[in-house]
């Protein structure tokens, strides 16, 4: 069963409407006003289209509406399935090559004028865009925040884990789905904003109008003073044979069919990239029950947090370091992978290849801005600020400071005499630092009170622990002075409540005692958090590990709390003592899902990768036109159709510098691609506005008040 | 110093053609420009149609050049250029634009051209589900079709520097040296050109240059729009073309390309003159429904890409070919009006013919049979008259 019916910490939908509908002829069930593309996970279908060029198998990849690739044809049209919503009797069809444009003999029924105006243009409704439209509404701005889809939050509407962070400021130990709702009613109190949900800007043009499809259905222009872009970041694709396989998805499209959609798309995954988003994307495999054999990370050292690297290893699942991935393989969808460690110059060693038989690669390699309506918008002379991950990447924590210090920049270039707001620029410096220096500290021994024992050693900004504690016990251990203080026992008057333990995101907090009436010292009681399914009971035994994971002993559960605010469980588990401050968590995953065997393999053809998703131009193709033509401008490459696909180059371009270094060019030396409009693909009839002659419940001009 | 036979300002549409014919000719050739990359001028814009139904001689026999050697290039070289020959349809629905069609067809046949009128049901046939409320007819011509600008502009430009060409990027001309009534020194932003023959194939900037060494040309750019959907199984051959004006626009047109894709423009009205290629939000509720109105099919093919490009205007239309008097080896392959990409193969392997047949001011075409080009594209023509079919 595919559809996700229970989850530890996230809901799943309770009553929804089933409707049937046709897979290439073949009678299903889905949701209604599901996307296609969900319900056909949800079916098992992996295999969406067949691509003109060569025949290729397409599955879903970034299930965002970014790319093309769950393009299916649906009631005799072609439509991006991830973001058509299931309807009762729709006649889905697998795409083969292009699809037919049907003959349509009813006359044109007229084209009809939608026009907005307002002050300024919020593109993106995720953390920072709403606390910029926020504070711009604040300011007596017209505000109009576009976001294409029907949910505000942006990506924290996927995410089910606790944030980072401090309680004041931004919702520290809450999950990113809690968040979103917080941010969301918010801005729809604020005054002077107009919010177009599920409606995306499609083009900046240089007469200051954005074109937006409204609803997905119609064409608004709206014409503004100035622009923030808020418009998040995309995944970075990564290249090797095999990267365009059904199975090989982006982390977010992974984290929405799981997280949002409540689908398992997956039985078993390996994880590309060990940033916090490839670590979380394993722990929501985890939480909704697939399996994860491992994060190959092609550098030394693990780029997320240290307690959600420890974390993840403690469930069970093993980073593997200085590894990169060689190949994934499958008939028409992905079935092994094999991955091998590199040397110091990351060329793979062969002699060290592994295989995994999986049926998910989840890429997880960074992300780079959507900042190309900025980009747009300089080059045509209009105001323009970014704002969040299209300004710089971080936390959605500094996203929210960062938009209101963006909202205020663009105000003052509009001339409103706006003061630096200085508190808000320190808060957003230290909720984007990286990870500062490991703290050692001394080992605890239980007493005959609770206390907590912390496992969180590396200085990062966050501190949820301390604010939540009833009897201030905890606080920051003063060295920086900041929030990226590590928290310490400072007050020691634990009442053993767990709230600590509870609301620390990266689960690095457990609280221990002496076992009352354990004779002499022998025994102590843990208590642990476990974000995982609970329907164990008392007396259930537990394989407790240490921060790394380490095997201690055997523990026997005495009690299970359910902390309602923090949807966590509460383990109490008795333990020897001499283990007990050692104890971090229980193990979650079978070790033997985590088993790979040798592969013999001299050599892999990398330049079989796909670098143009859309077009399906390979690294080979590539290197041959720039040698062949003498290319120094990204441009060139439109003549053997790269970035000239439904996507615009929005995921090649990431990777395009480094093909040009592999030709021995200097990046920096070549010629940008240029970005022209529309940013997504809208047909005719909408654009046109056909047939709605009226006003489709806009004003002509009228000003962006809600 | 190095010397070279010819220097080209302008790696486009005319320049890129011709300095590989030069080459071919065993001329030493340099091209020079300021982008970064060729045909990131106008060519980048151009939307791909090649037709030899012009209204006069000059246009007619170039064009059908380029349609013999663009249709060859990829059997004769192994590129592609995505060619196809899906002929051209100037669609009527009144009788005024039947009747000037029907005229302009009498010069068009006499001039030798595969062009004849059809009757609605033909262009139903060559454009299923076309509007058939009103539809007279058309002509249409078989031969004419279309390519790729840029594989096209690639293509050449591979074979240029395969046949020898030097080019030069990334380098602005600055300015033109003159003495005795000829150029004796160009000078960029990198270093001095000598030549004995210099080619202003500047396009839409061919203004300025010729300026720079005190020629004043009448080419004045405006700007037009493009834009192209997603890819959908073949449901089209020609290059539709529907010459009607309304308030706000004249003639568009849109074909489907090799690629599935359909390619699409239109004419602004009044004409938006200048340089500016940044795209504008008027473009695509201006097209559309003209497009929808002709084609009712179209309402449900995603637009994929629009982008802005300059027509390099004269007075009537017509392109400038000539030997300016200010000076005498500054030839001028200017003001293509928009046709720079079905006009530069043809033109630049009739002028690489001139020049190695004693071409000079005095006798452009030298033993060539291509007098009447220059006679009819001299700079110092009337530039009374007006092309009908721009």
């Amino acid at each position: 069963m595919r559809r996700i019916t229970s989850h530890p910490v996230a809901s799943p939908p309770g009553e929804r409407v089933e409707v049937q509908f046709t897979f290439d002829g073949k009678k299903l069930a889905g949701f209604q006003a599901e996307p296609v593309s969900t319900a056909l996970s949800a079916a098992g279908v992996t295999t969406f289209s067949h691509h003109h060029k060569g025949g290729g198998p397409q599955g879903i990849f970034c299930a965002n509406g970014q790319c093309s690739q769950c393009t299916l044809v649906i009631d005799g049209l072609p439509r991006k399935s991830c973001m058509t919503p299931l309807e009762a009797g729709m006649d889905v069809r697998t795409l083969v090559g292009h699809p037919k444009l049907p003959l349509d003999a009813t006359p044109f029924a007229g084209a009809g004028k939608q026009a907005l105006t307002c002050d300024i243009l919020v593109v993106g409704g995720g953390p920072s865009g709403i606390a910029a439209a926020v504070e711009l509404g604040k300011l007596g701005y017209a505000v109009i925040l576009a976001d294409d889809k029907a949910r505000l939050g942006g990506k924290l509407v996927l995410q089910t884990h606790k944030f980072f962070g401090s309680e004041e400021d931004c919702y520290a130990g809450v999950r990113g789905i809690d968040i979103a709702g917080k941010l969301e009613a918010e801005l729809r109190s604020t005054p002077n904003v107009r919010v177009l949900a599920n409606s995306p800007v499609v083009g900046i043009y240089k007469d200051r109008k954005a074109g937006i499809y409204l609803d997905y259905k119609s064409y608004a222009l709206v014409e503004f003073r100035a622009l923030l872009v808020a418009a998040g970041a995309r995944e970075k694709s990564i290249l090797f044979p095999g990267n365009d396989l059904p199975g090989v998805f982006g982390a977010g499209a992974f984290q929405t069919l799981v997280n949002r959609d409540f689908v398992r798309p997956s039985k078993k995954v390996l994880i590309v990239g060990s940033g916090n988003v490839g670590l979380i994307a394993a722990y929501h495999a985890l939480q909704a029950g697939i399996e994860v054999v491992g994060i190959v990370e092609i550098l030394g050292k693990a780029n997320g947090y240290k307690v959600h690297v420890d974390k993840i290893v403690r469930m069970g699942v093993p980073i593997h370091l200085a590894t990169t991935v060689l190949s994934v393989e499958g008939e028409g969808r992905v079935e092994k992978a094999t991955i091998a460690r590199v040397d110091g110059s990351f060329s793979p060693m062969f002699e060290t290849a592994r295989s995994y038989e999986v049926d998910t690669v989840l890429v997880a390699t960074g992300l780079s801005p959507c900042d190309e309506f900025y980009r747009q918008a300089q080059a045509f002379g209009i105001p323009a600020v970014t704002a969040g991950d299209a300004e710089e990447i971080a936390e959605a924590s500094s996203a929210m400071f960062g938009g209101r210090i963006s909202a205020q920049r663009l105000a003052r270039m509009l001339g409103t005499n706006v003061a630096v707001n200085e508190e808000w620029i320190a808060k957003r410096e230290v909720l984007k630092s990286r990870p500062g220096d490991w703290l050692a500290r001394s080992p605890e021994i239980p007493e005959e009170k609770w206390k907590p024992v912390f496992t969180c050693n590396e200085e990062i900004p966050c501190n949820p622990c301390a604010t939540v504690c009833p009897t201030n016990s905890i606080s920051l251990k003063p060295k920086r002075g900041s929030l990226m203080d590590i928290p310490w026992y400072s007050r020691r008057e634990c009442i053993g409540c767990g709230a600590c333990v509870a609301i620390c995101p990266g689960l690095a907090i457990s609280l221990i005692r002496r076992a009352p009436g354990s004779e002499g010292e022998a025994w102590a009681e843990v208590m642990l958090p476990h974000e995982f399914e609970g329907s164990f009971a008392a007396g259930a035994k537990f394989r407790v590990l240490d921060k790394d994971a380490a095997f201690l002993e055997e523990g026997e559960l005495l009690k299970k709390v359910f902390n309602r605010k923090n949807r966590t469980w509460l383990l109490t588990i008795r333990m020897s003592s001499r283990n007990a401050s050692r104890a971090s968590g229980v193990l979650v995953q079978d070790p033997a899902v985590t088993e790979s065997r040798p592969e013999l393999i001299s050599s892999c053809p990398p330049d079989d990768a796909i670098v143009c998703r859309c077009e399906r131009v390979t690294v080979g193709e590539i290197l041959q036109f720039i040698r062949d033509n003498e290319v120094r401008d990204i441009n060139q490459l439109k003549s053997i159709r790269v970035g000239m696909g439904s996507c615009g180059s929005k995921t090649c371009s990431a990777i395009l510098p480094s093909i040009f270094r592999k030709a021995g060019l200097d990046p920096a030396a070549v010629e940008k691609g240029s970005q022209r409009p529309l940013n997504m693909e809208v047909t005719m009839g909408d654009l046109a506005n056909e047939g709605n002659l009226g006003t489709g419940g806009f004003d002509e001009g009228g000003r962006g008040e809600p | 110093m190095k010397h070279y036979d010819i220097v080209i300002i302008g790696s486009g549409s005319v320049g890129i053609p011709l300095s590989y014919y030069c080459a071919k000719k065993g001329l030493s050739v340099c091209v020079l420009d300021r982008e970064a990359s060729w045909g990131r001028g106008q060519n980048r814009a151009a939307i791909g149609g090649i037709r030899a139904t012009h209204s006069d001689a000059a246009k007619i026999r170039i064009s059908q050049e380029s349609i013999a050697i663009v249709s060859k290039l990829q059997g004769e070289t192994g590129l592609d250029v995505e060619w196809k020959s899906g002929g051209y349809l100037f669609v009527a629905y009144d009788e005024e634009r039947e009747k000037a069609f029907r005229e302009l067809l009498v010069k068009q046949k006499a001039a030798g051209l595969g062009i004849d009128w059809i009757p609605p049901a033909r262009v139903e046939e060559l454009a299923p589900g076309i509007n058939p409320s009103g539809l007279r007819g058309g002509t249409y011509s078989p031969g004419d079709g279309y390519a790729s600008p840029l594989m096209t502009s690639t293509a050449f430009h591979r074979l240029a520097m395969e046949a020898g060409v030097e080019f030069h990027y990334r380098e602005k001309v600055s300015g033109i040296v003159i003495e005795n009534k000829r150029v004796v020194r160009l000078v960029t932003s990198q270093g001095d050109y000598h030549a004995d023959l210099f080619v202003n194939a500047a396009g839409a900037d061919a203004a300025d240059i010729a300026g720079l060494a005190g020629i004043q040309v009448p080419v004045r750019p405006d700007c037009h729009e493009g834009g192209v959907t997603e890819p959908v199984e073949r449901f089209m051959e020609p290059m539709l073309v529907d010459i009607r004006a309304d308030g706000e626009s004249g003639n568009y047109y849109f074909y489907q390309a090799e690629t599935g894709q359909v390619v699409f423009c239109i004419t602004p009205k009044p004409q938006i003159w200048g340089k500016d290629t940044d795209a504008t939000s008027s473009f695509l509720p201006l097209v559309l429904r003209r497009m929808i109105e002709l084609y009712p099919r179209l309402r449900n093919l995603k637009v994929r890409r629009t982008w802005r490009g300059l027509y390099p205007m004269t007075p009537d239309g017509f392109p400038i070919v000539s030997y300016p008097k200010e000076a005498a080896n500054f030839l001028q392959a200017v003001g293509m009006c928009g046709q720079g990409f079905m006009l530069g193969p043809g033109l630049g392997k009739i002028l690489a013919e001139t020049f190695v047949a004693g071409a000079s001011i005095d006798k452009p075409a030298g033993t060539t049979e291509y007098g009447f080009v220059f006679d009819q594209l001299s700079l110092y023509r009337g530039f009374s008259g007006m092309e009908m079919l721009k």
